[in-house]
């Protein structure tokens, strides 16, 4: 097993891989497929830099070994780009200028991607409370909250005066 | 140049080169130095313009291409931005004070306008008309009166086939600002869509073919770069320790750097974390008293305002104020840990690099690589934005130093824990202040001193290696920005204490300015309050700066400020209390007097929980004269960031240290604020577009503090000055003046009670039969005693391996469904090994046992094994050769195992692949190596008979009894045992027993599990490893569930039926989904009162919430709930502590998720409080546990077996 192929299926396209199946996603993500959507952020699931979706679910790739994530498909950051078109999320975030850095961006936009997936019409609170576990330094968070509700059918908050 | 000269034609403006500079200083000639290009126009159309500044995510790509185009009158579009690279940008120094655009954009500008003059120039040469009769507008030369050909004439065509080079001309008149159409414009910045869409290419997605991964591994004197042991303290590394990994290149040690290099980033990532290192464990400063240490470290005064006469002043004042503010040492903390890559060539190096200061860092990597700063190329990407300095330079240079060493491009990534450990902090500060106030209310006298710890810490690489002598560092005199009060006290006296570092430290965003302006801008708010004025009145009565006050009062109407005299009278029932505070400052740079940048004022809005200490800052408006604002999109986005970064700051950021330095290692141990927590912000930009622009990337953060604390003194009456307003100091403060508030009573949960009988287990149904009818049975009875007591016992023949085609396929299969109720791989298979091959070292209270060889291999193995040896082995604790077998194999348990199950075992471990594996034998310690006193042992705890049914119960109960009594033996761990190691299955069956280290939680009605097991949860918790109820699988559990996916689900429901059988705790009328709602939603208001209080709680906040809070449909993996899980609520917090520091590397099943280990990001310290805080919020029943100290010390220092169970394929 240790020296054997782990199939995954990322971004509609099957991947195998010779790695030990301990391994995080996220480097087999980023260095066997080159993807640079998800970033390294604290390799203990805590601030969400490298959060892709398994499933349609938002999932920390630092945490989840490669030999889980077989089981579903994954989908990165680049995954949303269809045809060239980016995801409506993507949009919004682009509409918002929602990055200084960007460096925690891919995390939010996959985050809100995973929310809209599990739930079509969140409420504000439920927008704040799924990206509450994801970490900004920046302090994007203005910008970040109004691209979620654009993304989300939500009224976008007008910024005030001069 | 060369690459422009092939382009059919350019123009560029270029100056002479100015003086390089690292960080630590050498003298560098720079006649030899090529000229520094700023803009080039090229003939194919286009413009490229240069700036040896970086961005940090502030947006000053778009900016700065606002200002190219605006000079040369191009599209905005046309502009194309280089940024730091060193072999094309011109060096600018460092990316610092925000002074991109205020200072580093001045002579981008100029070149700019020099390009558009000489472009008209050439229009005029090239149409035969004066330059005046001219103008040139989006890349075309226009007119009012017709161009000859009366064709469009555009910049490339002026330059086609030309290669002009001009030297900048200083004194270039630029365009006045009211014919500005590009600057001053909201523009979307370029960069924002390829980052959203993943192509963006960060220093951390530089791929370079052939390239190697590389990690480092720091000292333990973490996140001090200077005194007598830095660069010396390393004694000893043993590379045979990782030299087995796979994909080892090599282990890299120069002085004090260690570092190793992999094929691939996990190898690499594994070998840092095994390599075995010896250093020698400095004692470090102790930080626990900060002003103390402060004080301590030797300074030099620096007097920088003597005004009036403040002694004077001060002597026999009556309203005599002096205070103490103290700032704590803050992170930077990036999000991104830094990374480069470096390709070391005999022509050269090159490093790829998210530096904030690509010049200053070439010229140290020149010192630490000992090479001509020519062949050294430093190519910038972009990286996590830093806010200050991050390690982004000091990884250059371990990528550079392992590189040297194995001659290929290497890649070095940080860990999250080194970047928070090494990054050089935002420095600690106090403050104190000597004045008062006159009976008339005005200001007597204002004696400031500050202390600022701090250097420019020099490049880690070049300390650790020992090429820059650490044991003295330097001195900066950094420690004055915004020292200077803002307003004019007439007898007033600054002085700084300049002093070296304690801690590794550097600029971080509001250099020494954000605390100066906390006690600047604290004490002023006091003065007003002995005064008896408005505090914004009172400000602006000594604010002589006219566009501060301008501002201050811009932003007081703003936020509808309604004057006072005192704070508000605080109801003392009342549990949230409301204030607001106001502060006003300018970010002053540079060495002193410095460059003012923008002006900033706050008025804050907080909430004070009265209860918990909880401090929400709900409100800010914000206001800022930025003067000229390129992108005011851009500007506002820096407000933002700056507002909510400081608020973070200000209300919880702060280092810890221990004994082994920054103890602040995660997210835990830093937490930022989160979403949920960010205030609202009302920005109000004053239009000051005719003025020069100013700096705008730090100064809104520098009021941040001052308001925050104005306004609790407006909520609470009670003054703070000393930060982070964590909700344990604030309670304190408000307990202390005000008296505490009782604790509410808590609504009691119902408590699940032992309402039914518990059954009986076959085994000690059958136990208790024997005592009772020992005499009617004697002669039988002692008959089959005196075969099983017999200490000898003959060996059974070996015979020839038997042909495993003799047993059907239909027999196999059964027998393997079978080994996996007995879990038999679970024990014979060591980690990492091949199933069934043996080898696990089981941890038992009598030693360690060795499991054995179970596949069919003649010589290790079982191959030579007949069927009744087998059935001798699993039934009565003999081995084939005659020899007593130690009840951890649980033979006590086999032996109900029926005639068919036994053959069917028997025919699948028979028709295994035989493995060759030479298991070392257990040996035990006397008396328990003596093996035949294990038939004294069989006589007292052993009974040998098969299973017998309880026709009183149903058909699946009975079935659930044979496999979990028997082939499953459950009790093996779930039971307690007695001295003798024997299972107390009549007393206590499934009553809590142990296993490998872990507690194997009583299943019984002395289960601590919050809600009582059911048939229904512990089927789900059996297929899944996952009981929303109860938690996880983990530990030695993990692969007891892996292993029973090949079990038929109705054996599984069978078991689940029997064991729950035996919870017999009920809740009355509650359901136990309704009961575990309940638990749960209590559970969260206990937490939500906690949060953030106490070292504990911010672990929890950080590390711990972003799995195991609340629920979320759209997060992948189980959320498991501490509230309901039994470990929590246990006896001993054991399993806790185990899971903390290992995680669960290998879930049961997939979709369970894992868990990561904490073991090297959380210290002892943070775990003992986090314990401590997860057992009083989540099981608030339940007795604090003792000895959490000890437990954490043991466990980290025990191996641990369970956490590298590996599940089985």
């Amino acid at each position: 097993m240790a020296d054997g192929a782990v199939e995954i299926m990322v971004n509609g396209t099957r991947h195998a891989v010779h790695v030990d199946p301990g391994t995080p996603l996220l480097y087999v993500l980023r260095n066997d497929l080159g993807l640079n959507g998800p970033k390294y952020g604290c390799g203990l699931g805590e601030c969400g830099a490298c959060t892709v979706l398994i499933a349609g679910r938002a999932a920390r790739s630092c945490s989840v070994p490669v030999d889980v994530a077989r089981h579903w498909p994954v989908t990165t950051l680049e995954g949303l780009v269809v045809d060239g078109v980016p995801d409506p999320v993507q949009d919004a975030f682009i509409t918002e200028q929602a990055a200084q850095c960007g460096y925690c961006l891919n995390g939010m936009v996959m985050t809100v991607r995973a929310l809209l997936n599990a739930n079509p019409t969140p409420t504000e609170a439920e927008i704040r409370d799924a990206l509450r576990y994801n970490l900004c330094r920046c302090g994007t968070h203005m910008e970040i909250l109004n691209a979620a509700r654009r993304a989300c059918g939500l009224p976008v908050r007008v910024a005030a005066g001069g | 140049m060369d690459d422009i000269a092939h382009s059919g034609g350019f123009l560029a403006i270029v100056r002479p080169a100015r003086a390089p500079g690292g960080l630590v200083a050498r003298a560098v000639s720079i006649e030899s130095l090529p000229d520094e290009i700023f803009v080039v126009v090229h003939a194919t159309g286009g413009v490229t313009g240069y700036c040896g500044h970086v961005d940090l995510g502030t947006g000053i790509r778009t900016a700065l291409a606002q200002i190219v185009a605006e000079e040369l009158d191009v599209p905005f579009g046309d502009v194309t931005m280089v940024l730091g690279h060193t072999g094309e940008t011109p060096n600018q120094g460092a990316t610092i004070a925000s002074e991109t655009i205020q200072v580093s954009a001045i002579p981008l500008r100029k070149a700019a306008a020099h390009a558009r003059a000489v472009l008209l120039d050439l229009a005029a040469d090239r149409t035969g008309r004066p330059a005046a009769e001219l103008d040139l507008r989006d890349g075309l030369v226009v007119s009012d009166l017709p161009l000859p050909d009366n064709a469009a004439l555009t910049y490339g065509m002026l330059l086609d086939g030309q290669a002009l080079r001009m030297r900048l001309d200083e004194d270039i008149p630029v365009k006045s600002p009211d014919r500005y159409r590009v600057v001053g414009r909201t523009v979307p910045r370029v960069d924002i869509p390829d980052k959203v869409t993943g192509r963006a290419v960060y220093v951390h997605d530089v791929r370079v073919a052939g390239m190697l991964h590389g990690r480092v591994v720091r000292p333990p004197y973490g996140g001090f770069d200077h005194g007598p042991f830095v660069g010396c303290s390393l004694r000893r590394v043993d590379r045979a320790s990782v030299a087995h990994l796979p994909g080892m290149v090599d282990v890299v040690v120069i002085g004090d750097f260690v570092g190793v290099v992999a094929e691939r980033e996990e190898q690499a990532a594994e070998a840092a974390r095994l390599l075995h290192v010896v250093w020698d464990v400095p004692d470090l400063p102790d930080l626990s008293d900060l002003e103390g240490a402060l004080l301590a470290n030797p300074a030099t005064p620096r007097r920088l305002l003597d005004r009036g006469d403040v002694d004077a002043a001060l002597d026999g004042l009556a309203g005599r104020m002096d205070r103490t503010y103290l700032w704590p040492y803050q992170m930077h903390a990036s999000i991104g840990p830094s990374c480069a890559v470096a390709d070391w060539r005999a022509d050269g190096l090159t490093i790829w690099s998210g530096t904030q200061n690509p010049h200053m860092l070439r010229a140290d990597i020149a010192l630490l690589a000992d090479l001509p700063e020519d062949r050294i190329s430093i190519v910038r990407h972009e990286a996590a934005g830093c806010y200050g300095r991050n390690c982004a330079d000091d990884v250059c240079g371990d990528a550079m130093l392992l590189s040297r060493a194995v001659g290929r491009p290497v890649r070095v990534q940080l860990s999250r824990e080194q970047e928070h450990v090494w990054e050089p902090k935002g420095a600690a500060q106090l403050m104190q202040v000597r004045g008062g106030v006159n009976p008339d209310g005005t200001p007597a006298a204002y004696d400031f001193s500050t202390r600022y710890p701090s250097n420019v810490s020099p490049l880690l690489g070049l300390v650790l290696t020992g090429i820059v002598p650490a044991a003295l560092p330097s001195v900066v005199q950094m420690g004055d920005r915004t020292c200077i009060p803002p307003y004019a006290y007439d007898n007033a006296r600054v002085t700084v204490h300049d002093m070296p570092p304690i801690a590794r430290a550097s600029w971080f965003r509001g250099v020494s300015a954000m605390p100066n302006s906390f006690a600047h801008e604290c004490y002023v708010d006091e003065l007003a309050a002995a005064a008896g004025v408005d505090p914004v009145e009172y400000r602006l009565r000594y604010m002589k700066d006219g566009r501060a006050a301008a501002l201050l009062r811009a932003v007081a109407r703003r936020a509808d400020w309604v004057p006072r005299t005192a704070p508000r009278r605080i109801d003392p029932g009342k549990r949230v209390l409301r204030g607001r505070g106001v502060a006003y400052a300018q970010y002053v740079h540079g060495t002193f007097p410095g460059v003012p940048a923008a002006w900033a004022a706050w008025v804050a809005d907080v909430e004070v929980d009265r209860r918990t200490g909880q401090v929400t800052v709900a409100r800010v408006v914000v206001g800022q004269d930025s003067g000229m604002m390129v992108n005011p999109a851009g500007v506002r986005h820096q407000i933002h960031g700056n507002v909510i970064q400081s608020t973070s700051r200000a209300l919880r950021e702060e280092v810890s240290f221990d004994g082994c330095g920054v103890a602040s290692r995660e997210w835990g141990g830093y937490p930022l604020i989160t979403f949920p927590e960010v205030p609202d912000i009302d920005v109000l930009m004053l239009d000051r577009q005719d003025q020069p622009p100013l700096g705008v990337g730090e100064s809104a953060s520098v009021p941040s503090a001052a308001a925050i604390a104005n306004a609790l003194h407006d909520a609470t009456g009670v003054r703070f000055r000393e930060l982070p307003f964590t909700p344990d100091r604030i309670r304190a403060g408000l307990d202390a003046a005000l008296g505490a508030l009782p604790e509410p009573e808590p609504e009691p949960l119902p408590q699940p009670l032992a309402a039914r009988p518990a059954p009986l287990p076959a085994l000690a149904r059958q136990r208790l039969w024997t005592g009772l009818a020992a005499l009617g049975t004697l002669c039988s009875t002692l008959g089959g005693l005196a075969v099983t007591a017999s200490p000898w016992r003959p060996e059974i023949a070996p015979i020839a391996r038997s042909d495993p085609g003799r047993f059907s396929a239909a027999t196999i299969a059964r027998g393997r469904a079978l080994a996996a109720a007995g879990d038999c791989a679970v024990c014979h298979t060591a980690p990492g090994g091949i199933a069934n091959a043996g080898g696990l070292e089981l941890d038992t209270p009598f030693g360690i046992i060795r499991t054995t060889n179970i596949t069919p291999d003649e010589e290790t193995g079982i191959g030579r094994w007949s069927y009744p040896a087998f059935a001798r082995a699993m039934r009565e604790g003999i081995g084939r050769d005659g020899r007593h077998l130690y009840p951890a194999f649980p033979y006590t348990a086999f032996a109900k195992i029926t005639e068919p199950d036994m053959e069917a075992l028997y025919a699948y471990l028979m028709a295994q692949q035989p493995v060759r594996n030479v298991v070392p034998e257990t040996k035990l310690a006397f008396p328990y190596n003596i093996r035949p006193m294990m038939a004294g042992w069989n006589v007292l705890y052993h009974d040998p008979r098969p299973f017998a049914p309880d026709p009183a119960r149903s058909a699946e109960w009975n079935r659930g009894a044979y496999l979990a009594e028997g082939l499953g033996h459950c009790g093996a761990c779930h039971t307690p045992r007695n001295a003798l190691g024997a299972e107390r299955w009549k007393r206590a069956y499934l009553g809590g027993g142990e296993a490998e280290g872990w507690d194997a939680p009583a299943l019984s009605a002395l289960s601590r599990a919050p809600v009582p097991w059911t048939a229904d949860d512990l089927f789900t918790y059996l297929r899944t490893g996952f009981s929303e109820r109860h938690g996880p699988a983990a530990g030695p559990m993990a692969p007891v569930v892996a292993e029973m996916a090949r079990m038929p689900e109705a054996d599984v429901r069978a078991i689940a039926t029997y064991v729950a059988s035996f919870d017999t705790r009920e809740t009355g009328d509650l359901a136990a989904g309704d009961l575990a709602e309940r638990i749960e939603d209590a559970a969260a208001v206990r937490q939500a009162d906690a949060a953030w209080a106490g070292q504990g709680a911010r672990v929890y906040g950080g590390s711990c919430s972003s799995c195991h809070e609340g629920q979320a449909a759209h997060m992948f993996g189980a959320r498991p709930s501490l509230a309901l899980n039994t470990n929590v609520a246990a006896d001993r917090p054991d399993n806790l502590i185990h899971v903390i520091l290992d995680g669960i590397a290998h879930p049961a099943t997939p979709g369970v998720g894992a868990m990561p280990a904490f073991r090297d990001s959380l210290a002892d310290g943070q775990i003992v409080d986090l314990v401590r805080h997860i057992r009083a919020t989540f099981a608030p029943g339940r007795p604090a546990w003792d000895g959490v100290e000890a437990t954490v010390a043991r466990l980290r220092a025990a191996p641990s077996h369970a956490a590298s169970h590996p599940v089985l394929p």
